[in-house]
């Protein structure tokens, strides 16, 4: 009787009467996906501003967002920034704040300001039933948020040591040993003394007048500036009028100059460790990446995704989960800047007594990566992964689409990058992947953050 | 013969359930179905044009069928059912299989001298000294067996070998989830490929191989470590344990000891048992048109025999008898009492309501607060583990967050109080109808994505039934204040409510 039981336990394939080609064999069609054209939805106002407007009928309801190249370091005044995001949140100027959340709340409506580096969002979800009120409110909230002394005093507040928003209960509990915490202590260490790393201070705020956040916002809230994205259970052609009503008047004035900022110079590798009274350790390692030319974008993301590109199968995965159980994750992250060093880390987290084997797993996949060329099967995947995968879903309904061409107009200042991006990956090759690991990933100069149990990685 | 049933579930449900017809409208999903010979279920929402699909299968089984001992079992087999098949994986599978023959003759030899070993009754409830022998030397020697066999598996094995061909192929959103009462596994993928999803996912459902088991059941121990480093799991764990006492829902994913106790035997038993045809639901959103699905579903499901109905859970909770209290002391935590009734699932006619319910007395509630000199945050939620709107059968939950821990007895108190005075008095109907346009609003963000839509309507498959999704959602714009006033009549009583306070260490014991 157990004999049977084992027979069964083992495999009960009945292959006589199942399908198992193997995948490679299937004869599983090319893809015939082609990008939109983005002028289907462009709309080209006379002072300069570009909207995309998508529809996008499966429920009622519409995304209004808009996109500026304006973030925490675009300030010429620091506190500037986080001022106008205070503002932003609050609402229109002329508007009681209290009225400005009741209306929101009768809208059901979503509304978020996201303030980057380099880059804000500002996004209202309303039914669409609410359509009529939230256009103009949108507009208003853009064009003239509530700066005042209330938005400075909010910005300062947060300025202040223990101010930062650790939102959710237990937050700053949880925090303490997160990899959230790890990768902040990391761009700390990367960006100590660059201006990507110093942030406002209490004593800032108290130099900054309303005059010099309002200042920052006419320069660069400017329709040369800004995309917008709408998208939802729309008709196309009432939003474009709309968009022509509540933004046509906005006077034109050139986008302020993009300064880059200046590159990190170049540390040793070394260790930093950040000491958490946790059940696990926290790992976040990695060093600068410099803005990326258009010609290595391709085969550098190719490469990161052999290597480590998510949660997923990589070469990192399978060294460390797969293989050994030691994470539940390994992952690469190229993080780019649109005017300045971005980073290029490795990520990963565990129980702490095989976190140094983790470390070490996953430096050699880097050294492997760096020295020997990738296989034909691991190129045919990440191809694949990132072409008909990754690419197409950027363009899956309105909502990405719009938003999508919005951010790319933005940064870019077309579409070309887009239009290229399925053939540029096709035509990467083993050696460019190669080059690329050679160009991008520098060992020697890893800054190490441990978050978690003191424990020497490099010794 | 094939059994074709096409149903579009506003069609079936007019006349049955009375239905506001403008909203109607706003809620009809087009859901083709068609059910095989074999049981397996097809349920599609064509749209034309959409270069890609999303794909999900769902099993009618989760952590409501595993046995005590054995905690976190079902969700250790989704991570197993990654791990490949002989066709998947292998580069030579008939030298793998004589391993695997090996590795479980090991196993059960290794079951059975720990089951020698065990002491747990005399142990049990010694928590200061806790003398169980966890180890012998034959274990020691069978478990070194089974990693040297396990080594030689592994140079037999391509890693990851579903998610690679996925990826491959232009697949996103690779993921997998197990909770209490389901366990499903997702892709979106080009439509015109549609064909690889049913071929690994057949090929996964009949014939897994468990690989590399030790090495995975680690990862389990990850993900709970990951959950204990959260100041509020070991508390919501002993608030859920308080509430109920039968149902398999009140129990997280594993204690420390279940993870050890996993074996290759028990996993197997449970994916023999539940994945069978006519306990799975095949959901795709996109690209498909039914008609041109059912062929190719035929072609990879269509050969598995209808195999006997598995077991439902069948625990159920007694009647509740008295009101239970639990003392929580927490440094980290932030000081909250939070009062629980249990609440029926998805089904009856009762949850839709307790949705409005929720929504509308969470600021009605905070406004109470306020009235009181009460300063604290209040959540409304029916949240249990992992689950938060919908669910099994649990309970609702008024969580009251303080800022002054000497204000608990005044939160609690408010919160009772006013849910006295609402069986009698019910809300405002304007409160009421926000609260329903806030639900409706949220049905809508979650339909625009198919994604979640897809997953809505499989795990209302999974709890009672697809069909039962658009009268839910009818049932929820139907209901009034006079609603909400019987509920709370009916189920916020005393012998229904268990209560946690949260105080500071320190405080007095």
């Amino acid at each position: 009787m157990k004999r049977l039981g084992l027979l069964l336990l083992i495999t009960s394939v009945s292959a006589s009467a199942q399908e198992i080609t193997h995948p490679t064999r299937m004869n599983l069609p090319a893809s015939e996906f082609s990008r939109p054209d983005p002028t289907d939805y462009q709309l080209v106002l006379e002072n300069g501003l570009v909207a995309y407007i998508a529809e996008a009928h499966q429920v009622p309801l519409v995304t209004l967002s808009a996109f500026i190249a304006a973030g925490a370091v675009s300030d010429e005044k620091q506190g500037s920034a986080e001022t106008l995001a205070e503002a932003l949140r609050r609402g229109p100027t002329g508007d009681d704040a209290g009225e400005f959340q009741k209306t929101l709340n009768y809208m059901t409506a979503e509304f978020s300001v996201s303030m980057h580096d380099e880059w804000t969002e500002v996004t209202l979800n309303v039914p669409l039933e609410d359509l009529d009120a939230a256009l103009p409110l949108f507009a208003k909230i853009i064009r003239g948020p509530a700066i005042d002394n209330d938005a400075l005093e909010r910005a300062k507040l947060k300025a202040a040591p223990g101010g930062k928003d650790l939102s959710g209960e237990s937050g700053p509990a949880l925090y303490e040993g997160s990899l959230a915490a790890a990768v902040d202590r990391f761009h700390e260490v990367l960006f100590k003394d660059h201006p990507y790393g110093v942030g406002p201070t209490v004593r800032d705020f108290d130099d900054l007048e309303v005059s010099d956040v309002r200042k920052f916002h006419a320069t660069r809230f400017v329709p040369a500036n800004m995309t917008l994205a709408i998208a939802g259970d729309i008709d196309a052609e009432d939003i474009q009028s709309a968009i022509v009503d509540l933004f046509d008047d906005m006077r034109f004035s050139d986008a302020p100059a993009r300064v880059l900022a200046p590159d990190i110079g170049h540390s040793p590798l070394t260790q930093h460790t950040f000491p958490a009274e946790k059940l696990q350790s926290w790992l976040v390692f990695g060093h600068e990446l410099p803005v990326t030319p258009l010609e290595d974008q391709a085969a550098l993301e190719v490469m990161n995704y052999i290597l480590a590109g998510g949660h997923l199968y990589t070469r990192m995965t399978v060294e460390t989960r797969y293989r050994y159980g030691y994470t539940n994750d390994a992952s690469g992250f190229l993080e780019d800047r649109w005017f300045g060093p971005g980073t290029y880390t490795f990520r990963s987290y565990s129980r702490h007594d095989v976190i140094r084997n983790i470390y070490e797993n996953m430096v050699e996949e880097i050294d492997r990566i760096r020295a020997n060329e990738v296989t034909d099967e691991e190129l045919f995947v990440a191809k694949g992964a990132l072409t008909d995968g990754s690419f197409q879903i950027r363009y899956l309904d309105g909502y990405t689409i719009a938003r999508n061409f919005a951010m790319e107009r933005l940064r870019f200042g077309d579409h070309s990058r887009s239009a290229t991006y399925v053939d540029r990956v096709r035509a990467v090759s083993a050696d460019d992947v190669l080059e690329a690991a050679k160009k991008y990933l520098h060992p020697d100069r890893m800054q190490v953050v441990l978050v978690g149990k003191e424990i020497d990685l490099l010794d | 013969m094939q059994r074709i049933r096409i149903a579009v579930v506003g069609i079936i449900f007019l006349g049955i359930i009375s239905v506001n017809l403008a909203n109607a409208a706003e809620f009809e999903l087009p859901i083709k179905e068609h059910v095989f010979d074999n049981g397996l279920r097809l349920l599609v929402i064509e749209r034309p044009g959409e270069s890609r699909v999303v794909s999900k299968i769902f099993t009618d089984m989760g952590a409501l069928n595993e046995t005590p001992g054995q905690y976190g079992a079902a969700h250790f087999l989704e991570h197993l059912m990654f791990k490949g098949t002989p066709t998947l994986g292998s580069r030579d599978w008939q030298r793998e299989e004589e391993l695997h023959e090996q590795i479980q003759i090991a196993e059960d030899a290794l079951e059975e001298e720990r089951n020698r070993a065990r002491n747990d009754i005399r142990e049990r409830g010694v928590f200061h000294d806790y003398q169980h022998a966890s180890t012998t030397p034959r274990i020691e020697e069978l478990q070194g067996l089974i990693d040297s066999l396990n080594q030689q598996v592994l140079e037999l094995n391509d890693e990851g070998p579903m998610k690679r061909w996925y990826q491959a192929y232009g697949g996103t959103r690779l993921t997998a989830t197990t909770e209490q009462e389901y366990m499903k596994f997702d892709l979106d993928l080009p439509a015109d490929r549609v064909e690889l999803f049913l071929r690994v996912e057949a090929d996964r459902m009949e014939n897994s191989v468990f690989r590399n088991f030790d090495a995975e059941r680690m990862i389990l121990v990850e993900q709970r470590l990951g959950d204990l480093n959260r100041p509020d799991t070991e508390y919501r764990e002993a608030m859920n344990s308080l509430v109920g006492r039968a149902s398999m829902v009140y129990v997280p994913e594993g204690y420390a000891n279940d993870f050890n106790q996993y074996t290759r035997r028990y996993e197997r038993e449970l994916y023999e048992t539940y994945f069978v045809p006519n306990n799975t639901t095949l959901i795709f959103i996109g690209g498909v048109t039914l008609e041109d699905m059912i062929p190719k579903v035929d072609k990879y499901f269509g050969h598995m025999e209808r195999r006997p109905e598995p077991a439902r859970y069948q625990g159920r909770e007694p009647l509740p008898s008295a009101e239970k209290q639990l003392t929580w002391r927490s440094s980290t935590m932030s000081p909250r009492v939070e009062i629980r009734y249990q609440i029926p699932g998805v089904g009856h006619p009762d949850r839709p309501v307790f949705d409005v319910l929720a929504e509308a007395l969470q600021p009605h509630l905070q406004a109470v607060l306020a009235a009181n000199d009460v300063a604290g945050t209040i959540s409304v939620n029916t949240r249990v583990v992992h689950t938060e709107r919908f669910g099994v059968p649990a309970s609702i939950n008024f969580e009251v967050l303080v800022s002054d821990p000497s204000s608990l007895d005044a939160a609690e108190g408010a919160v009772l109080t006013e849910l006295k005075r609402l069986a009698s008095t019910p809300l405002a109907e304007a409160d009421v109808a926000l609260a329903r346009k806030k639900l409706r609003t949220e049905w809508y963000r979650t339909a625009a994505d198919p994604n979640a839509l897809a997953f809505q309507i499989g795990h209302f498959e999974v709890m009672d039934s697809w069909q039962t999704l658009q009268p839910y959602l009818e049932a929820r714009e139907q209901a009034s204040g006079e609603d909400i006033a019987r509920l709370v009549d009916s189920y916020f009583v005393a012998k229904n409510r268990s209560v946690g306070v949260v105080t500071p260490e320190g405080a007095s014991e």
